[in-house]
């Protein structure tokens, strides 16, 4: 008995709002298992306690809590599992083949609670955790070391490149888009955090609500790229980032804002092919 | 409520004969009974978990010990073995087919992909606990032998009502004979599967057939129980049971009717349907109003869906996130665990 998705994308959407979420743990602690759950450190501004306020109760009320991080269990079947991507997707093939190589019989991949998203999981949590190894050319700008980071990021997608539509496909599903979409906010989060941005001004969340769209859209052009190198791709996210920073002088007002991201969780969610 | 009382009067109450003593009602639960013993137990294996027939435990809201509850329970499936069904059908809205595809569908019975070289694949053994009329069984066998294409996967359908057994052995025969060939009926208290006796196919009653066999310790890939945990008397000897017969890597799952007090007007609605007018169409339908109670309240009795998940954990097994799936809002709920590598 699911709500529609159309109210599961508004709920959605409006993580975006908290970005107080998901599996981040300090950016420092090293990524090779996955078992503690922290909440992001992050300073966050006190903005309109209005807004800010509205957005926990919501998060806090209405939200399943976030997924719990992977047990030992869960990593070594998972992780073994991933190696398996490349060549059988994220699937239960992948998940089987792995069970097995971790010295587990095939029926234990029940123990992975969401199955195949379980592993698109992995994916996300293990490549946004490994950014905060990305050497960063310590002079350059703030906004070519979010571009830099960002691409870091996406290149993480070209051994599962042929596989990635169809994670998209799963990770619209319903009952994954909340947990889909907060990681996409963790993500952004990160990525301006270990760029060194610091503000704690309105703007705060203008950049992170855009940065996810960002990632999103330039994630789906990936997937149809064949330019060595993914040139194509670094261009289509340089436009991007540029218009947004352009358009980031003009949304200032929160409920500017407020509208701006809505729509920016919806054509995520588009570009994801949620029907909505 | 009027019916009800009028019912009651109109027609012997099975509760008053002589097979079934009524005990006091006691305010003892598991939970408690096993609090106070776990604390004076020293062995590694909890006072509550191993199996004393004296010892008091529930029926449905009565307290009896738990040899008397051994003998109701079997009362109440033989009474209700050909039509419980239409129970099922009761309390769940008609949905409990549609849980058990589910059920089956998401434990992916015999999927073992190939890889180049020699077959990899091992052969896969199902224990189906209280597996009754075959429902979760023959749904095993369909998904691993025709879905997944996987003959090398048995499953052994097990009871510890023979009538109940009687009736599945009878459904099977319609099965195609390869699923046949892979099918098993044994005769066995959950709570003890040391002792097991093949169904024999010329009677009944148990006493029959004097041998008795082992499931042996890690030799199952996946235990299965669906709608038949929560009549178990003692469900941590169960479970240590389930945690015993599997290998290694190996999946206990449960599927039961569980709790839907996240969403109290639902709650509300169903305690009402559950109480009050299931055991009165039990009466209309199956002639058995008490057999219907009983099964009412055992589901109310049964602890909740995160109680269960630590219970299972109690028993040695891992669980992955929640380590429960609500179904149908909390109507059911299906628990799955894994025996860890030592
Ligand atoms: C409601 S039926 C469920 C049948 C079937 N699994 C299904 O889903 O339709 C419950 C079954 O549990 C069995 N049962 C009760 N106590 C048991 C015990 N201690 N050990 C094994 N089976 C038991 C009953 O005999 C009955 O067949």
């Amino acid at each position: 008995m699911r709500p529609p998705a159309l109210s599961r994308a508004a709920a959605g959407a409006s993580r975006l709002l908290t970005p107080r979420a998901a599996w981040t743990r300090p950016a420092s602690t090293t990524s090779s298992s996955i078992t503690t759950l922290t909440t992001t450190r992050r300073a966050q501004p006190n903005l309109q306690p209005t807004t800010a306020s509205r957005a926990r109760a919501y998060h806090a009320s209405t939200h399943p809590p976030p997924p719990p991080p992977f047990s030992p269990t869960e990593t070594a079947i998972l992780s073994a599992a991933y190696t398996h991507v490349p060549t059988h997707g994220f699937s239960q093939t992948s998940l089987a083949l792995g069970a097995r190589s971790a010295g587990y019989l095939d029926i234990s991949t029940n123990l992975l609670p969401d199955g195949v998203f379980s592993l698109i999981k992995y994916h996300l949590l293990t490549h946004r955790e490994l950014l905060s190894s990305t050497p960063l050319p310590p002079t350059s700008t703030l906004s070519a070391k979010v571009e830099h980071l960002t691409f870091t990021r996406l290149l993480a997608n070209a051994p599962v490149l042929p596989h990635l539509q169809s994670a998209l496909a799963i990770m619209a599903q319903p009952s994954y888009i909340p947990t889909s979409l907060a990681e996409l906010a963790v993500l952004a989060d990160e990525i301006l955090y270990l760029a060194g941005d610091v503000s704690v001004d309105p703007t705060w969340y203008t950049k992170r609500a855009s940065l996810s769209a960002i990632y999103a859209a330039s994630e789906l052009f990936m997937t149809n790229d064949t330019s060595a190198g993914f040139r194509d791709t670094r261009a289509f996210l340089a436009r991007r980032l540029g218009e947004a920073e352009e358009l980031g002088g003009a949304v200032r007002s929160v409920g500017e804002w407020v509208g701006f991201n809505a729509k920016a969780g919806v054509n995520v969610l588009r570009s994801w092919g949620a029907p909505i | 409520m009027a019916a009800r009382t009028l019912l009651r009067r109109a027609l012997p109450s099975m509760r008053s004969s002589s097979s079934l003593r009524q005990v006091p009602f006691s305010s003892s639960t598991l939970l408690q009974s096993r609090a106070a013993s776990s604390s004076s137990s020293s062995s590694a294996i909890p006072d509550y978990a191993i199996p004393d027939p004296s010892r008091p435990t529930h029926f449905g809201y009565e307290t009896v010990t738990e040899a008397e509850k051994i003998e109701r329970v079997a009362g109440v499936f033989t009474s209700v073995a050909e039509s419980y069904d239409r129970m099922n059908d009761l309390m769940s809205f008609g949905w409990h087919r549609i849980w058990k595809d589910h059920f089956v569908a998401s434990l992916n019975p015999g999927f073992s992909p190939l890889t180049s070289g020699p077959d990899p694949r091992a052969p896969q053994h199902i224990l189906d606990i209280a597996g009754g009329t075959g429902d979760i069984g023959f749904r095993m066998l369909h998904t691993a032998h025709t879905l997944n294409g996987n003959p090398d996967v048995r499953v052994t359908i097990s009871d510890i009502n023979p009538a109940m057994l009687t009736v599945g052995k009878q459904r099977s025969t319609l099965l195609p004979a390869s699923q046949q060939a892979a099918l098993s009926f044994v005769e066995a208290n959950a709570e003890d599967l040391t002792k097991t006796k093949p169904l024999s196919s010329t009677s009944t009653t148990s006493e029959t057939n004097p041998h008795t066999s082992a499931i042996p310790s890690n030799s199952i890939d996946l235990y299965t129980v669906a709608f038949g945990i929560r009549n178990f008397s003692n469900i941590p000897a169960a479970l240590r049971e389930a945690h015993r017969v599997l290998k290694p890597g190996g999946v206990f799952a449960c599927l039961e009717f569980s709790k839907v007090d996240k969403h109290p007007l639902f709650n509300t609605l169903y305690k009402s349907w559950s109480f009050g007018a299931i055991p009165l169409i039990g009466q209309l339908v199956a002639g058995d109003r008490d057999s219907y109670q009983y099964l009412v309240e055992s589901i109310e009795r049964f602890p909740s869906q995160e109680a269960f998940r630590d219970m299972i954990v109690d028993a040695g097994f891992v669980v992955g996130g929640d380590g429960f799936e609500d179904l149908t809002g909390g109507v059911a709920a299906i628990h799955k665990g894994m025996k860890p590598r030592v």
